[in-house]
């Protein structure tokens, strides 16, 4: 079981682009890791494995074309390859919503990007569901309702 | 805005589809600006308080559709570091919408920006009961959108608030809800024990849902309680036990593994069953993930025994194959276990040194990292050297990675080597060799070459800690291997000479040149070091400055000793070393003002018996002096065996140490007396040590005649000696000279070298010195040879070390001498900085699920002292249980409150019993 304290997307030239915090943390601590992260990860090479070690706990990274997908994990008790799982379930999920992903298209619906995330990871970190097909069919149904919000709104 | 209305094909196509239509249109304006503006930071930071200032405005516009908006602007601005907190009102009225999009919207962006903020929250709790009501299909999403918001936001107070309405939940008819409910639900636990405590049926009943994900659900959810208080699962495990065998579901089966560890870590009973079941497990899987947590569970759950070989090679096979793999995270997290299973016995892993050396040198540094670590646990007396050889050949660096490109080409890539790895690879080295008083070590020769490399390396590490303990090391083999010294203390010439120390590797300055104090006698032209010195003396950080003080002194006294002809020569150096150390009287460390101004003291009377007496050196240098230094042998002694010592033994310290008659005996038998200590004294334990070694423990008595020296020797006065005394003494003069410590005191790193220019010259003078030193050195090791043939030849074996000594003092107990034995025969822990911490404390990590309720301390001070007055009446009463059968559960339940208090206090049964009794005069008296 995978507890993810927070998932970060940051593309290749470090820009944030999607982040999630599982943790209470203060803002000056989540700038604190992101500026502190995103060179550390940046600057690794190709053949290097996808963990190491900071500060009090374990960052688990997978590269997807030029976004880099961050997590941070507990040191004692998650499992580095679920989590590396879980990232690809995520990149999997997000790429048959979208259609072939692309950064853009997390920069452009981020919040889609969020909705996914929430289905796929609870609150507190943990994966919720791990059916890609059951993701998708609640994110669907949840943007047919907005569709019919929407036309509501016209139609008035 | 003009422009979204625009009739281009876009726009047709967005009308189409009118979802998303205002919205999209309008953070897509936002972050296309911002990508426009990217140029420069100024320019974006310009452009991004613009659209701030807007979102401003929109928020507070009465138009729902615009406010949601401007929230959603201001949510991904928040990934800018934009704080958004200022409008969590806005979100709260976002989030009430009846509209589902605008829901969503509100409960993301309330998840990105409540933090415990208390106000929004009174406020939001009604909002979440009202959104968790379940009112016809299309509400499944709502509720499942406020179960996620929910529980990102959730505090105590809501929790309590909202946890009736969630348990409600957990019976709802469609899986999602009950799914999300579980889920949400982990944080309300967490915030709100009591509620797990008294539902703790109900929620573990979803363990056996129909639903798979919801099972699933509930087993995160148990896992992750657990890993703050496992206790109160211990019951499920059958039920847990069963579910693991039937499933086949990778995903859930790491979790059960992952929740059986923390169990099995607080119930080892546990370990019976379930051993089996993943030793099977392992066998019949293919998935790492799940060999992977496999181990783990078995490592980490403590179902390894320490003398269980076969489950432990079974583990370390599949480890070994992970480690063999291609995929670097395998290697990686295989290097983390091992290292544990080392830990539990480090016979285990020690025959995977092939493996382990070959980790050392993989293509990934942070594997290496990790590897490094598990070397302690292979190290032997026959691979020490081809360990430390590998290790030191990647301080050169100059390895490449050979990658292959997708198009079948490959590229190299120089391996960075960091300096950070570098630390540990001395940090490692040292521990090795220096592991169990040098067992590992056979060839000192080959010892001191390390080291010298390493010095070398470390100057460029910038890592004062390396000196230090560098430093240690070379100070150590000086002590403890007395048939090396020669050796060793032309290492430590070449060191102390080395290009630049001084401003590069400071901290080994310190031990080295104590070292040669220390065994001055070993050197033959003290004046050149001497020289050196006062030289360089200056401008050394204070800390060293000590060192090189009492070192010059040491130094000088053996020197003079040898060369007491030059009567002239001796003068010229004393009034220079007088200069240096008046120089130093006003030194701002008030260790090296002390020091300097003591032995400057002594010096300035010696200079003057010198002149006095022209002829030969004076009694002051020739015996007085050396004595100082040369009373006694030193031997290492055991950690911590100085605090041993009692506290407050009494001196007398007006008595004289000698009265004029003796000291004119002394004087008179001067002569006979130096003589006779040469043949008296041991000659074996002395043999390497040159003759104004020799002095014996009676000429320390000398130390009387001369005032100054008081201070140091005032334990003289001890007159019989026996081994106890001996011990004491030796340790008296430890504690009266600061350069017995280990650590340094002063600040090592304020430290300017005044003059650049000239350093260039001095430094060739140095080594030049230094050249000629070790010259003479060789000359004297030379002549040892011719004496003593059987030593020349012992070195290729094994050499003598000495052990720590231990001193027992009667009375005073042991400290931890054992513990530290220990130590050594395990791994070290991995040092690990710690600035910001993922550990969150809950209140669930503390609470007792024993207890019943949780009463709050005021009440509980309030019945303690109606209970203390209860109790003064009860002397008066005769008749204290009469009581009917509702009162009895009254007490009843005031008992387990007291019950729950004395947990708390630590204090337990026997306070409770005083309790039944005052709670028996209660009953007698319940109209009070």
């Amino acid at each position: 079981m995978s507890n993810i304290k927070y998932l970060l997307l940051v593309s290749r030239q470090g820009k944030v682009r999607l982040m999630q915090w599982y943790t209470p943390l203060t803002p000056k601590q989540k700038t604190k890791i992101i500026n502190d992260l995103t060179p550390l990860i940046l600057a690794r090479k190709p053949k290097m494995c996808n963990i190491l070690e900071y500060n009090d706990h374990k960052v688990v990274y997978r590269r997807y074309a030029s976004l880099y997908f961050i997590c941070g994990i507990t040191n004692e008790q998650d499992n580095e390859l679920l989590t590396l799982e879980i990232i690809h379930r995520f990149v999997e999920t997000m790429d048959t919503y979208f259609g072939n992903v692309c950064e853009l298209d997390i920069i452009f619906h981020f919040d889609k990007a969020y909705d996914i995330l929430n289905e796929l990871i609870m609150c507190d970190g943990s994966m919720a569901e791990s059916s890609k097909k059951e993701i998708l069919n609640n994110v669907h149904a949840m943007d047919a309702i907005e569709s019919n919000d929407h036309l509501d709104r016209i139609l008035s | 805005m003009t422009s979204l209305y625009a009739p281009s094909a876009d726009d047709v196509i967005q009308r189409l589809r009118p979802f998303g239509f205002f919205f999209e249109k309008s953070l897509k304006d936002l972050i296309r600006g911002i990508r426009s503006h990217n140029d420069t930071p100024e320019q974006l930071e310009l452009f991004l308080e613009g659209q701030l200032s807007e979102c401003r405005q929109e928020a507070n516009s009465s138009n729902m559709e615009m406010k949601t908006n401007a929230i959603l602007k201001l949510t991904y601005l928040e990934m800018y570091g934009y704080d958004m907190s200022w409008c969590n009102f806005h979100i709260l009225e976002v989030m009430s919408s009846n509209k589902l999009q605008q829901k969503r919207v509100g409960y993301l962006a309330a998840s990105q920006s409540f933090h415990k903020d208390a106000d929004v929250l009174m406020l939001a709790t009604n909002l979440l009961k009202k959104d968790l009501k379940y009112g016809g299909s299309n509400d499944v999403f709502k509720v499942g959108i406020a179960l996620s918001g929910l529980s990102t936001i959730v505090t105590p107070e809501l929790a309590k608030d909202i946890v009736d309405d969630l348990f409600l939940m957990l019976n709802s008819s469609k899986p999602y809800i009950r799914k999300k409910t579980v889920t949400a639900l982990y944080k309300v636990f967490l915030e709100y024990p009591e509620a797990l405590q008294s539902n703790f049926d109900n929620f573990t009943s979803k363990l056996e849902d129909p639903d798979k994900s919801v099972v699933s659900a509930t087993i995160s959810v148990v896992c992750e309680l657990s890993k703050k208080n496992p206790a109160p699962f211990i019951k499920l495990s059958p039920l847990l036990y069963e579910i693991l065998i039937d499933i086949n579901d990778n995903w859930i089966i790491i979790r059960l593994l992952k929740l059986f560890t923390n169990l099995s870590k607080i119930e080892p009973k546990l370990k019976g069953r379930l051993l089996p079941k993943i030793v099977e497990l392992m066998d019949s899987t293919n998935a790492a993930s799940v060999l992977y947590e496999s181990v783990n569970c078995i490592i980490s759950g403590n179902m390894l025994d320490e003398n269980d070989y076969d489950v432990a090679f079974q583990c370390l096979e599949i480890l070994n194959r992970f480690c063999n793999s291609q995929d670097s995270n395998l290697r990686y997290i295989s290097c983390v276990l091992f290292y544990k299973i080392g830990k539990i016995n480090s016979n285990f892993i020690s025959q995977y040194d092939e493996l382990i050396m070959k980790l050392i040198s993989d293509i990934d540094i942070s594997i290496r990292l990790k590897a490094i670590e598990l070397i302690e646990g292979i190290v032997s007396e026959d691979n020490l050297k081809t360990i430390v050889s590998t290790l030191v050949k990647q301080f050169v660096g100059d390895e490449v990675a050979i990658i292959e490109t997708n198009r079948g080409t490959s590229k190299e890539i120089p391996i960075v080597i960091s300096d950070n790895y570098k630390i540990k690879i001395v940090n490692v080295i040292l521990n090795i060799c220096g592991m169990d008083n040098y067992s590992n070590v056979d060839n000192f020769d080959w010892y001191n070459a390390v080291l010298y490399d390493l010095a070398i390396v470390s100057l460029d590490l910038n890592e004062d800690d390396l000196g230090t303990k560098i430093g240690n090391q070379l100070r150590n083999l000086m002590i403890r291997v007395p048939d090396m010294r020669h050796t060793t203390i032309v290492n430590i010439i070449k060191i102390t000479s080395l290009d630049s120390v001084e401003v590069r590797l400071p901290t080994i300055l310190e031990s080295c040149i104590w070292s040669l104090g220390e065994y001055a006698t070993y050197l033959e032209n003290g004046d050149a070091l001497i020289k050196l010195f006062i030289k360089k003396g200056l401008h050394m950080p204070h800390s060293t400055q000590d060192a090189v003080i009492i070192a010059v002194v040491k130094l000088f006294s053996s020197w003079c000793t040898r060369n007491s002809d030059q009567i002239d020569y001796i003068k010229d150096i004393l009034e220079q070393m007088v200069d240096f150390l008046t120089q130093l009287n006003f030194s701002k460390s008030f260790e090296v003002q002390e020091m300097s101004i003591q032995m400057s003291e002594i010096l300035k009377l010696t200079l003057e018996a010198l002149e006095e007496q022209s002829d030969e050196i004076p009694l002051l240098l020739s015996d007085v002096l050396p004595s100082f230094f040369n009373t006694y042998e030193l031997t290492p002694i055991s950690l911590g065996t100085q605090k041993q010592l009692p506290k407050g033994i009494d001196f007398d310290i007006d008595l004289p140490f000698l009265s004029q008659e003796d000291l004119d005996n002394i004087l008179d038998d001067q002569e006979t007396l130096a003589e006779e200590d040469m043949d008296i004294y041991d000659s074996d334990r002395f043999s390497l040590v040159s003759d104004d070694k020799n002095y014996g423990h009676e000429a320390s008595y000398e130390d009387g005649s001369s005032d100054e020296s008081e201070t140091d020797h005032f334990n003289d006065t001890y007159k019989d000696f026996d081994e106890e005394k001996y011990n004491e003494e030796r340790k008296k003069e430890t504690l009266s000279n600061p350069f017995y410590l280990d650590e340094p005191t002063g600040d090592g790193n304020h430290y300017k070298f005044s003059d650049i220019l000239s350093t260039d010259n001095e430094q060739r003078e140095k080594s030049l010195n230094a050249m000629e030193i070790i010259k003479v050195n060789d000359n004297s090791h030379g002549s040892q040879k011719i004496n003593d043939k059987k030593k020349k030849k012992k070195k290729t074996k094994k050499v003598k070390v000495l052990a720590d000594q231990t001193i027992v003092i009667p009375g005073v107990t042991e400290v931890d001498a054992s513990s530290k034995n220990n130590k050594s025969q395990s791994l070290p822990n991995p040092i690990s900085s710690k600035k910001i911490s993922l550990r969150m404390h809950t209140k669930l990590e503390d609470f007792n699920f024993d207890e019943q309720n949780k009463n709050n301390s005021d009440e509980d001070q309030a019945l303690e002292h109606l209970r203390s007055k209860f109790e003064e009446q009860d002397i008066n009463n005769d008749n204290p249980n009469t009581s009917n059968e509702d009162e009895v559960i009254v007490i009843k339940k005031k008992k387990k409150k007291k019950k729950s208090k004395s947990k708390e206090d630590g204090t337990s049964k026997k306070k409770k019993k005083e309790r039944k009794s005052k709670e028996g005069s209660l009953e007698a008296t319940p109209q009070l």
